[in-house]
């Protein structure tokens, strides 16, 4: 009882609060912005919500604004969500991966080099993925050899967000090739300041450049920076990627339901208030995004129950994304040949009203994060228990 | 106040999941010996008073048996009768179907003239009206207990696919209604028709996922156990992909309903789309579950069939996927005016 009473004093102070500090009309000043532009106005909205106490709800209570239990940050993502603000694309890793990470396997003096770093803005991406190791992310390659106290990494990352902005790099590198491909892998925090590292933003179909590929030439990692043992970092890895399970993709879902009046809007542009075939797509559309609601709500009110199960978060991202997808399409066939025009697009948002845009960005969500071909792996062997098949398979 | 969960376990304890659509006059004495005909009754009015979602919970339960116990028609007759403030008796009639008397409501539109209170016509989906002694028509306008043996009044059994429920018309040729059974005319009738309506929606979703669940799992499990090319063909990720869709069509669904059925403000239109949500899954599920079978899944011996029977009808019943999805578009856009 007064629990239910205490989330509704939080949610109306969180509304209040986004009332008065939440960016006003930032759709438009999204689109007019050039990238680097873009990257400030996001670091100056993670800025305004430190101040306010809502940018690090999930980590401990030591921190200003930390300690929230996860109904708290339910509320906090759902209020941020039907405010409509901008979503934190550029301190996402950083708040959550990152810190999940030092939290987690740091070391005493690496959280506290980091950890209040990041409340002054500085910004982490993720070096993960390579060309040749995407779903087979333990096949990576990228090398680093210990010379004394430094490693000396050469290779190649790719995929990871925002790392143009980045001040800091979780680096996946390869330490040995001896045993599984696991077994070699090695965690390190990277100075995207080093020497040798050199970044470049990927031009995406759409026009924007949310990622980069990061070139790694004899770059030097002090071994102070290394999260874990030596060959230890697999593990390290599996703290990073569980550190954010289920709020994005409510707040997502969310923010997709809210956007509906976009579809809405352009039934009655195009006069089809009465049209029947695009009512019922319409309708189907609708029950989809709210089963993709009801679905990621189940999924925290799971996890707050402490009664997860290994598969959950596959079908909750499984559902958003071709919900996702079903959205675009409907907005692509209702905006016509109006659509095959280039309008300027809106950057960091899924639900933009620029269809084209908003289809071909609706992809992040079926291939990055786990691709939708390795959720349903996890989903038909973890779930429903489908036999693996058997490893060690060559060509 | 007994948790969901516990329904659920009596429900399985009470009928197991490897017997499916097991002989009807037992499955019907079984579901009246469990109390589940007084599971939404108010307590004043001698049930159980739970809320709607524990019958949501038990639907769900018995479609996944593919139960050829009628409770769905039987629950919504009942409410019918005990929100009735005409028919003389009601508390009779509410003892006796607590007790197990079978009244079913029909679940498909008819076609009755009323001529100076005499009627005629035809009347359809009243299911195992062989075993009632009165049916709550619905008709234009009023609701009426239709006694099965009066004159004037004959029962059809009508040849369906689906072998887990039959399904009765009654042909009323010069029937002249009881004043003492009328249930709701006029405003009434409309009022009871809106009160009933969304309790059908909540019924055949919950029985559609129910099914929906078993077909899925009965077809895993004969993925995990057919061996080809010397391994388990459930290795074969083209076949696991399609069953983790399923799942995740199957889940998302259910996620609805649960969260509609737990929602007083959901209007009809919301738990129309929730049941054609659940009744696609149910269609996908089943027509998937006969491909991945291979030949048995054609054979009459293997279950499948009767999953994909059951869930083709259930998308016919209380308003069909089109009516819904066209009413929550409608909603949706006026909601966004």
């Amino acid at each position: 009882m007064s629990d239910a009473t205490d989330l509704t004093a939080f949610r109306a102070e969180v509304r209040a609060w986004l009332s008065a500090n939440a960016p006003k009309g930032w759709r438009e000043a999204y689109q007019a912005m050039s990238h680097a532009e873009f990257a400030q106005a996001q670091r100056d909205w993670f800025n305004a919500l430190v101040k306010g106490g809502y940018a690090i709800p999930h980590w401990p209570k030591e921190w200003p604004g930390g300690g929230r239990s996860l109904a708290e940050q339910k509320v906090l993502y759902e209020e941020i969500a039907a405010a409509d603000c901008p979503r934190l694309l550029l301190s996402f890793v950083t708040t959550y991966h990152a810190a999940a990470t030092l939290m987690e396997c740091g070391s005493d003096w690496q959280k506290q080099r980091y950890l209040p770093a990041i409340l002054e803005g500085e910004f982490w991406c993720q070096g993960f993925s390579e060309p040749g190791a995407g779903s087979d992310l333990a096949s990576l390659k990228c090398k680093a050899e210990r010379r004394g106290d430094v490693y000396v990494v050469n290779g190649q990352k790719v995929w990871s967000t925002m790392a143009q902005y980045a001040d800091k790099c979780m680096l996946l590198v390869r330490t040995s090739s001896d045993g599984p491909k696991q077994a070699g892998i090695t965690f390190l925090i990277m100075d995207m300041k080093a020497k040798g590292v050199t970044v470049k933003p990927i031009s995406q179909i759409q026009g924007d450049e949310e990622y980069c590929e990061i070139f790694l030439d004899d770059v030097e990692v002090p071994v102070a920076d290394r999260i874990g043992e030596e060959n230890a970092g697999w593990a390290v890895t599996s703290a990073t990627l569980s550190a954010e399970r289920g709020l994005t993709l409510m707040e997502l879902s969310y923010r997709m339901r809210g956007a509906l009046s976009r579809i809405a809007g352009l039934i009655r542009q195009n006069g089809r208030e009465d049209d029947r075939g695009i009512l019922r797509d319409f309708g189907q559309l609708v029950a989809r995004a709210d089963s993709a609601c009801a679905i990621a709500d189940r999924f925290l009110e799971n996890r707050m129950q402490d009664i997860e199960r290994v598969g959950d978060a596959s079908i909750v991202k499984n559902t958003y994304s071709r919900v996702l997808r079903e959205y675009s399409l409907l907005g692509l066939r209702l905006g016509g040949m109006h659509e095959q025009y280039r309008h300027p697009i809106t950057f960091g948002d899924l639900n933009t009203g620029n269809w084209m845009a908003d289809f071909m960005n609706s992809y992040a969500w079926t291939i990055a994060a786990g691709s939708e071909e390795v959720q349903r792996n996890i989903i038909a062997e973890r779930m429903l228990d489908m036999q693996r098949e058997p490893k060690g398979w060559v060509l | 106040m007994i948790e969901l969960s516990e329904l659920r376990d009596a429900a399985q304890k009470a009928f197991p999941a490897d017997k499916l659509a097991s002989p009807r006059d037992a499955a019907w004495a079984l579901v009246a010996e469990q109390g589940w005909l007084m599971i939404t009754l108010p307590e004043d009015q001698g049930g159980l008073g739970l809320d709607r979602a524990a019958a949501v919970a038990i639907h769900f339960e018995l479609g996944r048996v593919l139960s050829t116990a009628p409770l769905i028609p039987a629950l919504l007759a009942l409410e019918g009768i005990a929100a009735s403030e005409t028919l003389a008796d009601r508390d009779g009639w509410i003892e006796r179907i607590c007790g197990g008397e079978y009244v079913p409501l029909n679940m498909l539109p008819g076609s009755v003239a009323d001529q100076d209170g005499v009627l005629n016509g035809r009347l359809s989906g009243f299911f195992e009206a062989d075993m009632a002694g009165h049916v709550l028509a619905g008709i234009a306008g009023q609701y009426l207990l239709i006694p099965t043996d009066a004159p004037g009044v004959t029962l059809h059994k009508r040849d369906l696919w689906d072998e887990s429920r039959g399904l009765f018309d009654i042909e009323l040729t010069g029937y002249q209604p009881d004043p003492a059974l009328q249930v709701a005319a006029g405003a009434a009738a409309a009022a009871l028709h809106d009160r009933i309506s969304p309790l059908a929606q909540l019924a055949i979703a919950a029985d559609s996922l129910g099914g929906a669940n078993a077909a899925l799992k009965m077809t895993v499990e004969y993925l995990k156990t057919r061996k080809q090319f010397d391994r388990p063909i459930a290795m074969f990720q083209a076949l696991k992909h399609r069953c983790a869709d399923l799942k995740t069509q199957i889940a998302a669904a259910e996620a609805l309903l649960w969260q509609r059925a737990a929602d007083p403000a959901a209007s009809i239109a919301d738990l129309g789309v929730a049941k054609a949500l659940a009744n696609e899954c149910y269609l996908a599920t089943t027509e998937e579950a006969i491909q991945l079978h291979g030949g048995i899944g054609l054979t009459e011996e293997h279950s499948c069939h009767m999953f994909m029977k059951r869930a083709m009808l259930n998308a016919q019943l209380s308003g069909n996927g089109d009516h819904w999805r066209e009413a929550a578009g409608r909603q949706a856009l006026a909601a966004y005016a």
